[in-house]
């Protein structure tokens, strides 16, 4: 009985399984992502480029498949389930990296005198409580001054003179201070941005202009300064040359509906042929051609005298 | 050359419908292809597409004419018609005015249409309407201006004028350098 045959198609049949490669594929089974770094065989590339992909695709998979199922599988009323791993591949940030903040006006005066940042506790040793109290806030060191229940009046000092309230002013001062560099820290920042800085400056050339042409003369015969441009006026954009004829009848055609609807919108004067009366021809002839205004103003004299001779009659 | 501004073409529809119905001129297209207005150092050209595409080529200074010039813009932007642009108006005019033989000669000297020459007019034309003006034999000579309504005609004497003269063919040899 000869079996070379069987054990063949038994080889052939679990070939499939096994990748040979001189360099085997990386696998990241977190990603489920093969990467084969095996330089192409030029001459099965060369030869017939299908078949080439379909077995290079064909090993990737299977070395996939058979990680995958080498992983440990736990029993689940859906069948085996394996936890993937977490992935090795390294993959680039979606966002850019957040912009450095611009540094505030003491950074940058401690950076050009090398001076190093102390961070400094919250917290600070009270000789006289023997505790450990807040620097600044709640019950405070920095309101000692005003909190205590005596306090040292300096010997020429004025009858009504309040330490409590000379201690807080300062503090509040400070304060105050404070949050005003803060607003002038921000204001710089803001100021540095590129894009504010041209509009701002596209604002500045538009006052400009428009101060310019805002006199008597509009602009036309002021003096020049030293260094002045020439105002430059807007544009006047076209159409372009070239565009299609068939568009161009659209748009006039758009535009001659808009004048028709216009012109009936419009009050029009009725036509001579409506009514038998020509108005405007009745007005010329009645005034002898000097025209409607004279004609009222002669009526109006007219009744005015003949009221007039009544009266003296 | 450029295609008119929104103002600019307002500006020659305007006069234009004074003389012809618009629509109809708008949507035709002669020889199979559409046709365009082209502004070119003020005047007015009415283009076939192809020969406007050609026309692009040519530099500014170089281009004298293209197309037919249908008349030109004043420096104060007021648009005034020439008589080239007879061939198009006659083929869609509203209202028309033929002239006798004895009055086609005076007329193409340039002088107004009197009642003496008047042949026939549309009926129920009103008063200053833009007419096109034609001789007997149907060949269109010029347009104008009517004085008088059609019916306000009937009563004039025979010296009276029907028709201001506005452009005639004639001007084709009187004003040869500045018309085109």
């Amino acid at each position: 009985m000869d079996v070379s045959g069987l054990i063949a198609s038994h080889a052939a049949k679990f070939q499939s399984v096994t990748v040979e490669k001189d360099t085997p594929p990386e696998v990241d089974v977190g990603f489920l992502i093969v990467t084969d770094l095996n330089p192409i065989d030029e001459e099965s590339y060369g030869a017939d480029l299908e078949s080439h992909l379909q077995k290079l695709a064909r090993d990737g998979t299977q070395a996939l498949i058979s990680k995958l199922f080498s992983l440990p599988t736990t029993p689940s009323p859906d069948g085996p389930v394996a936890q993937l791993p977490p992935p090795t591949t390294q993959i680039p940030r979606s966002k850019p990296l957040p912009k450095p903040k611009p540094p505030t006006k003491w950074e940058r005066f401690a950076a050009a005198k090398g001076i190093q940042k102390k961070v400094r506790e919250k917290k600070i040793w009270d000789e006289e409580k023997q505790e450990w109290v807040n620097r600044w806030g709640k019950d405070g060191k920095n309101k000692e001054k005003e909190e205590q229940w005596i306090t040292e009046v300096p010997l020429n000092a004025d009858v009504n003179f309040d330490l409590v309230k000379v201690a807080r002013d300062a503090r509040k001062e400070r304060v105050a201070k404070n949050e005003k560099q803060q607003l002038q820290n921000l204001k710089r920042a803001q100021g540095t941005s590129s894009n504010t800085l041209e509009e701002r400056k596209k604002q500045i050339e538009r006052t400009v202009a428009t101060t310019r042409i805002s006199t008597a003369s509009m602009g036309r015969f002021d003096k020049r300064l030293e260094g002045e441009k020439k105002l430059k006026g807007v544009k006047r954009k076209f159409d372009p040359a070239e565009a299609p004829a068939d568009a161009e009848r659209n748009a006039s055609l758009a535009l001659l509906n808009k004048m028709e609807s216009d012109a009936k919108k419009t009050r029009r004067e009725p036509d001579a042929q409506d009514s038998v009366l020509n108005v405007r021809k009745a007005v010329r002839f009645a005034s002898k051609g000097r025209g409607a205004l004279a004609l009222a103003k002669d009526s109006r004299s007219k009744s005015r005298n003949a009221k007039g001779s009544r009266k003296s009659r | 050359m450029r295609p008119l501004t929104e103002d600019e073409s307002k500006a020659v529809f305007t006069k234009l419908a004074n003389y012809i119905v618009l629509y109809p001129f708008l949507i035709q297209d002669l020889r199979n292809e559409p046709y365009c207005f082209r502004l070119h150092r003020d005047r007015v050209f009415y283009v076939s597409e192809s020969s406007m595409r050609l026309g692009i080529s040519v530099a500014r200074p170089n281009l004298v004419s293209l197309g037919t010039c249908f008349g030109k813009f004043s420096k104060s932007g007021k648009f005034k018609l020439h008589i080239t642009s007879l061939d198009y108006i006659a083929k869609y005019a509203k209202y028309k005015v033929w002239i006798k033989p004895n009055g086609e000669m005076p007329y193409l000297y340039g002088n107004h249409i009197l009642k003496a020459h008047l042949g026939r007019i549309t009926e129920d034309t009103p008063e200053h309407q833009g007419v096109v003006v034609y001789s007997m034999k149907d060949v269109p000579l010029g347009f104008g201006v009517t004085a008088r309504s059609t019916v306000d005609t009937r009563k004039l004497d025979p010296t009276a004028i029907i028709v201001f003269h506005q452009a005639d063919v004639g001007e084709y040899l009187r004003d040869e350098e500045t018309l085109f």
